[in-house]
């Protein structure tokens, strides 16, 4: 079932939580809805769940205008970021809790309950626990019972509100392969909040980036990183460096650091900022004749694939700079602490002067 | 277990002081009561007066604790489940019973309901209906006095508990019925058990305002603690006890139904606990 939001708004009290927002969701997507707190993500989810009313704006579920139907009616699946689940009830109570609800007439009888409830907790590999309260399961239990529980109903649109938020880094891993893989095997359009931007690239078809009541941009996972639509987008997604200094029309100057430069992007008053990914720069003994950015290894952390070096600028800038080589090349260069080194940026981003994104640069 | 000799001791204390303020009273009121036999307590308790009085006072609570049982139950719901202005004066509002005292609660009522008032008056005049001294006002400040005991047991759990497992019931399929009944109310149960235990005994044994408003008509307005107050004036010193062996007897069967309950559940839990590894 294909969602669609059109012109929602929606404030409490003096605050604005969500603004003008339209989004289109297709038949069958998963869909991320990524920003950080405070940004309207979970209002919006709950707007489309219906938990709560918008104070302006439409919400359609295909084409079929759902935004005055009780929350009851919609026949979402919603699984909550504390799961919600019943504490009075076992796993497989929890799970039947909805079949149980239905109205007499298409309520299926007790030993089609039963079956569908074994059903969905194999699905969710639950079904050892189910006798269990949920006061005796782990987050991770918790959160695949409040999955059965919400796919009970067969709805055909899933909504999650941080489903990964309350689990430690192990399990959070496991559980969002786990969601993908569910995802293709049941026919639903799947709906979820983060604010973790590597759960949002991993796990979603799209991904929705939002703040402060605004949808900043919508795209695949490598649309928003290698476009970004807004400074907000590229300031969100990952770490960045922001290098701030003077550019003369050659040459981007900061105390004993200079850029050699072709950009129409820098702002009259010769102000220009410069931002730097992580893994778009290079470490080397020697400046090179369009770069020279003194820098000393502050510290490093290896793990996996890559070293993230902390760099400390000497003679320009201010805090600490934080850039991620290769492994080989790390080993290759092998540098002391302390040890005066240059920084070679591949790719820059600039910022114009009102605060928006200008063209890639490369030091030429 | 404790270790040190002055862990015992403060143990020992806190056992010594239960034993000489509550469990030494009790066992006086019940060798008082039977001081002259069992033959004068069995006579006393079958007396007219009494078994009015006994009468009165279940009549009073059976009334007073469905009652307050919605009534807080709607209050708790509504405090902690919407968000209006005013809520906070309304939480404010539900202490009023607890912070006045029960005999100006009583001449509260008198003044409003009784023969002398506007209300009072028009109530007779139209339905003949006399409030005060008489059983309705008795129940009235029985309600009155007793209101706050459920609502102030259910709303800071109800506010700890949240609304979320009643917004995923609802987002199942339920009603908000159904969502209240099947979801919030196994949450609460024991806080409302806690509170319709409360509100017995206070209902039960409520003195001030009840006597304020009775009018004090021997066998007809007199509940069990107002008769002991006339037993004991009257220096019928093993009636007095007697009934007030009956109260007490009440209140521990409360207490113990109370337990047993909680014992039940507490079992339970455990034993869904020991089937699974």
């Amino acid at each position: 079932m294909s969602i669609r939001v059109e012109s929602i708004r929606k404030r409490f009290g003096g605050f604005t939580a969500l603004d003008d927002i339209n989004l289109d969701i297709s038949d069958g997507g998963l869909v991320g809805l990524l920003g950080p707190s405070g940004s309207g993500k979970t209002t919006l989810l709950r707007i489309i769940a219906g938990l709560e009313q918008p104070d302006r704006g439409r919400v359609f579920f295909n084409d079929r205008d759902v935004t005055t139907l009780d929350a009851r009616r919609r026949r979402v699946g919603f699984v909550f970021q504390q799961y919600a689940l019943f504490r009075h009830l076992t796993v497989a109570d929890n799970v039947a809790f909805g079949l149980r609800m239905l109205p007499r007439g298409e309520r299926p009888g007790r030993d089609a309950i039963r079956a569908r409830v074994r059903e969905l907790l194999e699905l969710v590999q639950m079904d050892t626990m189910s006798g269990r309260y949920p006061a005796q399961l782990s987050g991770g239990q918790k959160q695949r019972v409040a999955l059965a529980r919400a796919l009970a109903l067969k709805p055909e649109v899933l909504l999650l509100d941080e489903p990964f938020g309350a689990l430690d880094a192990k399990v959070r891993k496991e559980l969002r392969r786990w969601l993908r893989h569910l995802h293709e095997q049941i026919d639903v359009t799947s709906l979820f909040v983060t604010h973790d931007q590597e759960e949002a690239m991993e796990v979603s078809d799209r991904v929705v980036v939002m703040s402060q009541g605004h949808i900043e941009q919508v795209g695949t996972p490598l649309q928003v990183y290698e476009q970004p639509a807004s400074r907000f987008v590229f300031d969100f997604l990952g770490h960045i460096n922001a290098l701030e200094g003077r550019y003369d029309g050659h040459q981007w100057r900061d105390g004993d650091a200079y850029l050699r430069l072709d950009t129409r992007g820098a702002c009259p008053n010769g102000d220009l900022t410069l931002y730097l990914r992580p893994h778009e720069a290079e470490l080397a003994r020697q400046p090179s004749d369009s770069a020279s950015l003194p820098v000393r290894v502050a510290g490093r952390s290896v793990f996996g694939g890559t070293v993230t070096v902390e760099l400390e600028p000497r003679g320009w800038g201010q805090g600490i700079l934080e850039v991620e080589v290769d492994r080989e090349a790390w080993r290759d260069l092998d540098p002391q602490r302390d040890e005066p080194l240059f920084l070679l940026p591949r790719d820059l981003q600039t910022v114009t002067c009102d605060g928006d994104l200008g063209p890639r640069v490369r030091p030429a | 277990m404790p270790r040190h000799w002055h862990q015992w001791a403060l143990i020992l204390a806190a056992f010594g002081a239960v034993a000489v303020l509550l469990v030494l009273p009790l066992v006086l009121i019940f060798s008082q009561a039977f001081s002259q036999g069992a033959t004068v307590v069995a006579e006393n308790l079958t007396s007219t007066d009494m078994i009015s009085a006994i009468k009165l006072t279940l009549i009073v609570a059976l009334v007073t604790v469905p009652v307050n049982l919605v009534f807080g139950v709607l209050l708790a719901w509504c405090v902690t489940r919407y968000e209006f202005r005013g809520r906070k004066l309304l939480t404010t509002l539900i202490d009023i019973p607890f912070a006045m005292s029960p005999v100006v609660a009583g001449l509260c009522y008198l003044v409003v309901y009784g023969g002398q008032s506007v209300v009072g008056q028009w109530l007779d005049d139209t339905l003949g209906l006399q409030l005060m001294f008489a059983l309705p006002g008795m129940i009235m400040v029985t309600v009155f006095v007793t209101c706050p005991y459920v609502a102030r047991v259910l709303i800071p759990l109800m506010q700890s508990q949240g609304t979320e497992e009643e917004e995923a019931a609802i987002l199942l399929g339920a009603s908000g019925w159904q969502a209240f009944w099947y979801v919030t109310l196994p949450k609460i149960r024991w806080a409302l058990l806690y509170g319709v235990v409360l509100t017995n005994a206070r209902a039960v044994g409520e003195f001030g305002a009840v006597s304020v408003v009775s009018g004090l008509i021997r066998g007809e307005t007199l509940t069990l603690p107002l008769l002991i107050q006339m037993l004991n004036e009257d220096y019928n010193t093993v009636g007095a006890f007697t009934a007030a062996g009956l109260l007490a007897a009440l209140a521990l069967i409360t207490l113990l139904l109370k337990t047993v309950l909680e014992w039940r559940q507490r079992h339970k839990i455990d034993a869904a606990q020991e089937v699974t590894p």
